[in-house]
């Protein structure tokens, strides 16, 4: 849920697409610049947080990956929750995952949101040799959904950033919250044992 | 995405778990923690299974498809068993009396079908949410106040805290005096510094808990209070022939349960906390985390029998409705599949089942979306009917739940009331229930004409416009080389389920821990995520 005060903008992001289309590795090359040539189709670690600063504000993402739950089409509504935003991937050389990203967005759009910035992102862009989506069509179709497009490449870095950054900007800078937000539960063992006594 | 069955790959796990709920998907986060491989299946499209929250809908599909077992597909296969399901709820009544108006919100609504159902701050489902990291998955909303039934069906506000003792109108001085007073004799029982001589003698823990506080001179309105209230018993204590006596220790463990948890996070007023779009979250936010942790996720798949080794009557593994035959040593369903007694169970292994608290075999539960709040200025709020309170044969605590549009639950200008209460048949249950819901529905009444001139009162929308009364069956884990998850219990909490989750963890894998040594977060880079602004922030 996108949040704002004094230009700080908390902004969930949920990364979707096929499987194998590149969304960890998109994650890994934005968070840590790293990639890793045969990543494992379920990483260890699905929640990440970046800050990026732009013109007026300081975005900071919350990442959410899928954790593989989109294998066999179970992610959990929790995932899709008070997203700001959202990436949607597929890769370049696999006309099938391009047709599954197109139904990500018409899940995403089913979930009323009318203010979430959507990203459609080519990956695998190095891997032109072998290309069977066009940029033309992704593009034509990004225009009449209302998304953006661009072709990026996890492994050589190209448009990474550049997705985040355009995300960044394109956030609304005063959102009225879908729902009052509620309270994050943090451990403080020191206040927990200072607060065992009774009637405190 | 209505697809055909998808095939799973790979075909061998180390556990197979069949249902969402909230303790199979626990079992899952720490199975998939200890390095099991594990494959966690529904047959419904939904996570939570039993402690899902679901539309108005859905719920209705849900309680009554449960109510039906399927057609058993059994063949003649000598080496399998088909599984079967049994109707967990009975007796389902729905009721809609503004069709339109729901339709118009039906999105808005995630509706728990195991309500009323909170967290207390410092129960065990709270530790287990800490240390599986799984606080950045949810919010959580407070429980703004506590109320009790007293005499002549009035709500008066529990004071919980010391700072709500004494404001309280409700109480005389000499109440509060005797009330602090006995705060304080449990305050030096459970102080560890405190020599035995100021510790509440083994004679009196061993005591009905009701036969204390009356030894204490305690009122019987504070009497009511505390056993209630705050020790949440659900049966009348003060009759002799009652069936499940609270004893003074383990009301004095209910009460430090309740105390400390008003204390722990700064930022919640009172002791209960309810998860922001509602109960399905929790087992949603464990799943997750096991998906963290590789477990694979596969939704709408039914399973139809088990497969057995033709040689010894093992389990082997199960067959999916798509036909597929998968395989693992261990295996555990939800309670709605009939306990397979003929499959698994070598003799030098038998079935080990739980010991179940109530004595009741059922729990009523209730569900109303209305229109306007118990109490003007509240929406999220407590009521507890004790017995005697709604008639005088009552002998069940009537607890009942409101939720409001702040809790992400349903649209805003409505709310939604969860009633319970344990029972032994479906009439007792809906009695209690009905009761409670016509001494609300009163109450709004002559609130609502105190304050407004009459020619209104003819155009007045009905206060409930949706209801779901239905009767759940009480089971509880049971364990053998096939185990069982418990049903949604009749508590307003999950601390007896979180335990239950964990003996059976622990008798599926001996030498596992079912929490993670060390809150571990997903990745240690993203330790720096959600910012310390406090330890319970309201964002």
């Amino acid at each position: 849920m996108a949040s704002t005060g004094n230009k700080n903008i908390n902004a969930k992001l949920v990364l979707l697409g096929d499987v194998g289309a590149g969304k960890s590795s998109l994650v890994l090359r934005f968070v840590k610049g790293q990639f890793v040539e045969f990543q494992e189709s379920t990483i260890g670690a699905a929640f990440f947080s970046q800050t990026l600063a732009v013109n007026d504000a300081t975005v900071k993402f919350e990442i959410w990956d899928t954790a593989g739950q989109e294998r066999y089409h179970s992610l959990a509504p929790m995932y899709y929750r008070g997203a700001a935003a959202a990436i949607i991937v597929y890769d370049i050389t696999n006309q099938a995952s391009f047709e599954r990203a197109k139904k990500w967005v018409q899940e995403l759009q089913a979930q009323g949101n009318p203010n979430m910035v959507m990203a459609l992102a080519g990956n695998k862009a190095d891997l032109l040799d072998a290309r069977k989506v066009t940029s033309e069509e992704a593009q034509s179709y990004a225009q009449e959904n209302g998304l953006f497009f661009m072709e990026t490449s996890a492994k050589t870095a190209a448009n990474v950033n550049d997705v985040f950054y355009e995300i960044a900007k394109r956030l609304p800078r005063v959102q009225p919250a879908p729902n009052p937000s509620g309270m994050v539960l943090m451990d403080r063992p020191a206040e927990r044992t200072a607060s065992a006594s009774c009637c405190s | 995405m209505t697809e055909a069955y998808p095939q799973i790959d790979p075909t061998t796990f180390d556990l197979i778990i069949v249902g969402t709920g909230l303790p199979e998907s626990l079992i899952a986060a720490a199975a998939s923690a200890a390095g099991k491989s594990v494959l966690h299946l529904d047959p419904n499209p939904f996570y939570g299974s039993h402690f899902a929250s679901l539309g108005p809908d859905e719920l209705s599909a849900f309680l009554s498809s449960s109510s039906f077992p399927p057609s058993s597909s059994s063949g003649e296969d000598p080496a399998t068993v088909s599984l079967t399901t049994r109707p967990l709820y009975s007796n389902v009544e729905i009721s809609s009396l503004a069709p339109e108006t729901l339709e118009e919100h039906a999105r808005k609504f995630n509706l728990d079908v195991a309500g009323p159902r909170v967290l207390f701050c410092a129960d065990r489902a709270i530790d287990a949410i800490l240390k599986w990291s799984t606080n950045h998955y949810l919010e959580f909303k407070a429980i703004d106040a506590n109320f009790i039934c007293v005499e002549n069906g009035k709500l008066m506000r529990v004071p919980d805290s010391r700072s709500a003792i004494f404001k309280d109108k409700n109480l005389s001085l000499i109440e509060k005096n005797q009330l602090m007073k006995f705060l304080k004799i449990v305050q030096r029982h459970l102080d560890p510094d405190e020599d035995a001589s100021s510790k509440v003698s083994q004679e009196d823990l061993e005591s009905p808990f009701a036969e204390f506080l009356a030894k204490i001179k305690l009122p019987p309105k504070i009497k009511s209070i505390i056993m209630y209230s705050i020790a949440m018993a659900d049966h009348d204590q003060d009759v002799e022939a009652c069936k499940n006596i609270l004893k003074t220790k383990d009301g004095i463990d209910r009460l430090a349960l309740f105390q400390s948890s008003v204390g722990r996070f700064p930022n919640s007023p009172g002791a209960l906390i309810y998860p922001s779009y509602g109960q399905g979250e929790l087992p949603q936010a464990f799943c997750r985390r096991a998906a963290v942790k590789r477990c694979l996720y596969v939704l709408r798949m039914p399973v139809v029998a088990l497969l057995i080794d033709e040689e010894n009557g093992q389990y082997r593994g199960i067959r999916l409705a798509s036909g597929q035959d998968l395989f693992s040593p261990k295996l555990i369903l939800d309670p709605s599949f009939v306990f397979p007694s003929q499959a698994g169970s070598s003799p030098e292994e038998p079935v080990h089942v739980f010991s179940e608290k109530a004595v009741e075999a059922k729990v009523a539960r209730g569900i109303c979306i209305t229109r306007s709040s118990l109490k003007p200025d509240i929406s999220n709020l407590l009521v507890v009917y004790p017995p005697r309170s709604l008639y005088p044969e009552q002998d069940i605590t009537v607890r009942v739940l409101q939720l409001g549009s702040t809790s992400a639950i349903c649209p805003p200008g409505m709310f939604v009331l969860y009633l319970s209460a344990l029972c032994n048949d479906a009439t007792q249950g809906k009695k209690l229930l009905n009761t409670a819901i016509s001494a609300i529905e009163v109450s709004q009444i002559s609130e609502r004409n105190a304050g407004v001139k009459n020619e209104d009162a003819e155009v007045e929308p009905p206060f409930i416009i949706w209801k779901a009364i239905f009767i759940q069956e009480l089971s509880a884990g049971k364990y053998g080389s096939i185990c069982s998850t418990p049903s949604p219990d009749g508590n307003l909490n999950y601390h007896d389920l979180v335990d239950a989750a964990e003996k059976l963890f622990h008798a599926t894998y001996p030498d596992e821990a079912f929490f993670p040594e060390t809150a571990s977060p997903e990745n240690a880079d993203e330790d720096n995520c959600p910012e310390d602004d406090g330890p319970l922030e309201e964002a």
